[in-house]
C-alpha cells in the first residue's frame, strides 16, 4: 500500500515554486511591485476632481469701477482665473474653442448705469459644456458671488431706508469626513480597488494558462497533487501579495496625499482578503476558459474595464440608469471600494460594513468553487 | 506469481463521436519493458493518459500498480512517474528548484528527500547542472531532469511518452541505458515511440491502428508472424519503375521504397538475392545490388499498417 503523500508537504511545494518563479520573472515583480505606487503617485497627483483656477476670459462692456470689482472679487476665491480681457465675443468663442479659456463673463453695458435706476440688471456666463463637471462648478461659483452681491445690495438699500432686513434662510455647509474637499482621500481607495482587481486577476489568469500552454500543469497533475490544493498553493501567495499593495499603496497615500485613517486597520485587512478571494476566483475562472496565456490577459482586461467603470469609484453608481445600477449589485469590486471609503474616511465599523463583507465572501466562495470545479472538470 | 503492473481490460475512450481508443487489453508485467507503438492519433497518448488517471476510460478498465483508475487515481499517480515528450518542467527555474517541486508534489521531504535528490542528480548526471536554469540547458540534459523529476519517488511504473523526441542520438542510446537498469532493478516501463529501433529495446510490443491494439508480441516474433520470407534491400539507378513490374511477379510480397533504394519482402522459396537482381536489370534499373537483411520492426510496422487498409477496402 502506498502511502498518501502529506498535503502539507505538497502545499508547501507548490508555494515555494510559485513563489520563486514570481520572484525571478521581472515583468510581474514590476507589476506587483513598482506599478502599484506608480499608479498611487500619478493618481495621487493627476486625477483632481477640484476645480480650481478654471480660465475665465471676462468681457466687460461696462467700464464703471463696480464692474471691475465684481470681477475683482468673484476671480479671488480661486475657482476663476483671470484668462484675459476683450470686448469681442468673436473672441469668446475663439477661446473657448482652443480651450484656452473654458468660461467666459460677459457685464454688458450700463451694468452700474442700470442697477443705481433700479432696473435689473443680467450677467452673461458662458460655460465650456465639453468638461459637464467643471461647468457646473464654474457656474455655482459665479451664481453664488452673484447672489451674495444681490443679498448685500438689498440689505443696504433696506438699512438706507432705517428697515431692518427680514431673516433670511441660510444653507450653511459644513463638510464631514474631508472638509477640504481634496481629492486623494477619494481616490486612495481608488487606486487601491484597480490596483487589486488588475494584478491579481490577471497574475492568476496568466499563471495558470501559462502551466497549461507550457505543459507543466499536466506534468503536475499526474502527480498526487489534487487539484485543489494546487489551486490553492497557486493563489497563495497572490493574496499575499494583494495585501502587501494595498498596505504599500494606503502607506504612500497617508504620507503623501494625507489620506486620512479613522477606522480599523484590521477591518480593511478583512475586507481586503474576501475582495482578493474574488478577483483570484475571477482569475481561475478566466483560465479556465482561455487556453493561451494572450487570450487570459485580454479576458482579464475585458473584465477588469467594465468592473471598475461599474463599481462607483470614479462615477457615483446614483448617476448611473436604474438597469446599470442593478448589475453593480453583481460586481464585487463595488463592494470593496464601498468598505474602503467607509472605513478609511468615516471611519465606520463592523457594524456598518458587515453585510458587504459577507457579499465579498459570498462571491468570493462561489467564484472559487465554480473556478475550481470548472478546473478539475476539464483536467479529468 | 504477482499481479501485472499493469493491466487494461477493454479499456475504450470516446471523444465525441471519435472512438480514440478502441477496446484495448494487455497486461504488463512488473520490470517488463512494454513498447506502444502507432502513428500520430492511433491512441498511444490516451492510452497512456487513461493509465495515468489524467483522462477517465468511457468504457473497460484498467489496473496500475494494483490500483483501478478509475476509482482510486490519486493512489495510482502516487504509484507512477510520467514523463512526456515536451519534457514539462519549470523552465524560469533552476534545476534543484525543479528537483524540489516535484519531489515536495510526491510528499518527499526532510532529509530522506534531500539525499534521493542528490542521488537522482547523480544517477541523471546532473550534478553539475544543479544550479543552472534549466531553459538554458540543451534538450538532452532537459531530457534527463525530466526523466529525474519522474524518478524522484521511487515509482513502481514508469510512463515515457515519446521520451526520446529531439533528442540527439547519444543522449538516447545513454538514456535507454538508463532505462533497462531501472527495469532490471523491477520498475516497469511502459514507453511509447516513433523511433522504430528503440523498440527493439523492448521486451514486448503493442502496435496501435485507429484506436486499436492490432497486434503484440516480443519483437523478434512480430517480425516472424507479419514478415515472413526473405527481407532484401536494394540499391541502384532507375529502381522505380523496374519495381512496378517487379510488384505483379507471383512470389514477391512487398515492394516498399526505403531511403534511396527498396525492400523488398519475397517468398523464400521462390526468390534469392541474384534472381530479384537479374528480374529487376531486365526490367531496366542500373548498377543493381541486393542484400538480404533482417527484417526490422520498420517492416513489421508497414505490413501491419497496410492490413486494415486491405480489410476497409471495398
Amino acid at each position: 500500500m502506498i502511502a498518501r503523500p502529506r498535503w502539507t508537504v505538497q502545499l508547501r511545494a507548490v508555494v515555494r515554486k510559485e513563489v520563486r518563479q514570481t520572484v525571478r520573472d521581472r515583468r510581474i515583480m514590476f507589476m506587483l511591485i513598482i506599478a502599484p505606487l506608480l499608479q498611487t503617485v500619478v493618481f495621487g497627483f493627476a486625477v483632481d476632481f477640484q476645480f480650481d483656477h478654471v480660465p475665465t476670459l471676462v468681457v466687460g462692456h461696462d467700464a464703471s469701477a463696480q464692474s471691475r470689482q465684481h470681477i475683482r472679487r468673484l476671480l479671488a476665491d480661486g475657482t476663476l482665473r483671470d484668462a484675459g480681457h476683450t470686448t469681442e465675443l468673436s473672441e469668446v468663442q475663439h477661446k473657448l474653442q482652443t480651450g484656452d479659456a473654458a468660461a467666459a463673463l460677459i457685464l454688458p453695458a450700463g451694468l452700474a448705469r442700470d442697477l443705481a435706476a433700479q432696473r435689473p440688471a443680467e450677467v452673461q456666463v458662458i460655460l465650456d459644456g465639453g468638461d459637464p463637471n467643471r461647468a457646473v462648478v464654474v457656474a455655482g461659483a459665479a451664481s453664488r458671488y452673484f447672489g451674495e452681491t444681490a443679498e448685500a445690495m438689498v440689505k443696504a438699500r433696506l438699512a438706507a431706508r432705517g428697515i431692518a432686513p427680514p431673516p433670511l434662510i441660510r444653507a450653511t455647509p459644513r463638510i464631514w469626513f474631508n472638509p477640504s474637499l481634496k481629492t486623494p482621500p477619494f481616490m486612495i481607495p481608488g487606486v487601491m480597488t484597480i490596483l487589486l482587481v488588475i494584478t491579481t486577476t490577471l497574475v492568476t489568469a496568466m499563471g495558470l494558462s501559462r502551466e497549461r500552454e507550457m505543459g507543466t500543469l499536466e506534468q503536475v497533475l499526474v502527480t498526487p497533487i489534487r487539484p485543489v490544493l494546487l489551486l490553492i498553493g497557486k493563489m497563495t501567495p497572490f493574496l499575499v501579495i494583494g495585501c502587501f499593495d494595498v498596505l504599500l499603496v494606503l502607506t504612500a497615500g497617508v504620507w503623501i496625499f494625507g489620506v486620512p485613517l479613522h477606522g480599523s486597520l484590521l477591518l480593511v485587512a478583512t475586507g481586503t482578503v474576501l475582495y482578493v478571494l474574488s478577483t483570484l476566483g475571477i482569475g481561475l475562472l478566466i483560465s479556465t476558459v482561455s487556453r493561451t496565456q494572450q487570450q487570459a490577459f485580454l479576458a482579464g482586461f475585458l473584465f477588469a474595464m467594465p468592473a471598475i467603470l461599474l463599481s462607483g469609484v470614479m462615477t457615483p453608481i446614483r448617476a448611473m440608469p436604474l438597469w446599470l445600477q442593478v448589475v453593480t449589485f453583481f460586481n464585487p469590486v463595488r463592494y470593496y471600494i464601498e468598505v474602503l471609503r467607509a472605513v478609511l474616511l468615516k471611519g465606520a465599523g463592523l457594524v456598518d460594513v458587515w453585510w458587504r463583507l459577507l457579499a465579498l465572501l459570498g462571491f468570493g466562495l462561489t467564484l472559487l468553487t465554480v473556478a475550481s470545479l470548472r478546473f478539475s472538470k476539464r483536467v479529468a | 506469481m504477482s499481479e501485472p503492473s499493469i493491466e487494461a481490460v477493454h479499456l475504450s475512450r470516446r471523444f465525441g463521436s471519435f472512438l480514440a481508443v478502441d477496446d484495448v487489453s494487455f497486461s504488463v508485467a512488473r520490470g517488463e519493458i512494454f513498447g506502444y507503438l502507432g502513428a500520430n492519433g492511433a491512441g498511444k497518448s490516451t492510452t497512456i493518459r487513461m493509465l495515468c488517471g489524467l483522462l477517465a476510460p468511457t468504457a473497460g478498465e484498467a489496473r496500475v500498480a494494483g490500483f483501478d483508475v478509475k476509482t482510486a487515481p490519486e493512489a495510482v499517480k502516487a504509484s507512477i512517474g510520467y514523463m512526456s515528450q515536451k519534457f514539462s518542467l519549470y523552465l524560469d527555474l533552476p534545476v534543484c528548484d525543479n528537483i524540489d517541486f516535484f519531489g515536495g508534489a510526491y510528499g518527499l521531504s526532510g532529509p530522506d528527500f534531500a539525499a534521493r535528490a542528490d542521488e537522482v542528480l547523480r544517477l541523471c548526471d546532473l550534478e553539475n547542472e544543479h544550479d543552472a536554469i534549466t531553459g538554458s540547458l540543451p534538450g538532452g540534459v532537459r531530457q534527463r531532469l525530466a526523466l529525474g523529476c519522474a524518478i524522484l519517488h521511487r515509482p513502481a511504473v514508469l510512463f515515457l511518452d515519446e521520451p526520446t523526441a529531439g533528442v540527439d542520438p547519444v543522449s538516447r542510446r545513454l538514456f535507454w541505458r538508463f532505462i533497462r537498469r531501472l527495469a532490471r532493478d523491477g520498475t516497469t516501463i511502459f514507453v511509447t515511440t516513433h523511433y522504430l529501433d528503440e523498440a527493439e529495446y523492448c521486451g514486448r510490443i503493442g502496435l496501435m491502428v485507429d484506436g486499436r491494439l492490432v497486434a503484440l508480441d516480443t519483437p523478434s516474433a512480430l517480425k516472424r508472424r507479419y514478415v515472413p520470407g526473405r527481407v532484401l534491400s536494394v540499391h541502384g539507378r532507375n529502381l522505380a519503375p523496374a519495381a512496378v513490374s517487379l510488384r505483379s511477379r507471383p512470389g514477391i510480397i512487398t515492394v516498399e521504397p526505403f531511403g534511396a533504394g527498396l525492400h523488398l519482402q519475397v517468398a523464400a522459396e521462390d526468390w534469392n538475392a541474384d534472381s530479384v537482381a537479374q528480374a529487376l536489370a531486365s526490367a531496366g534499373a542500373q548498377a543493381v545490388e541486393v542484400e538480404s537483411g533482417e527484417p526490422t520492426l520498420e517492416d513489421v510496422f508497414l505490413a501491419v499498417v497496410a492490413r486494415p487498409r486491405e480489410v476497409h477496402a471495398p
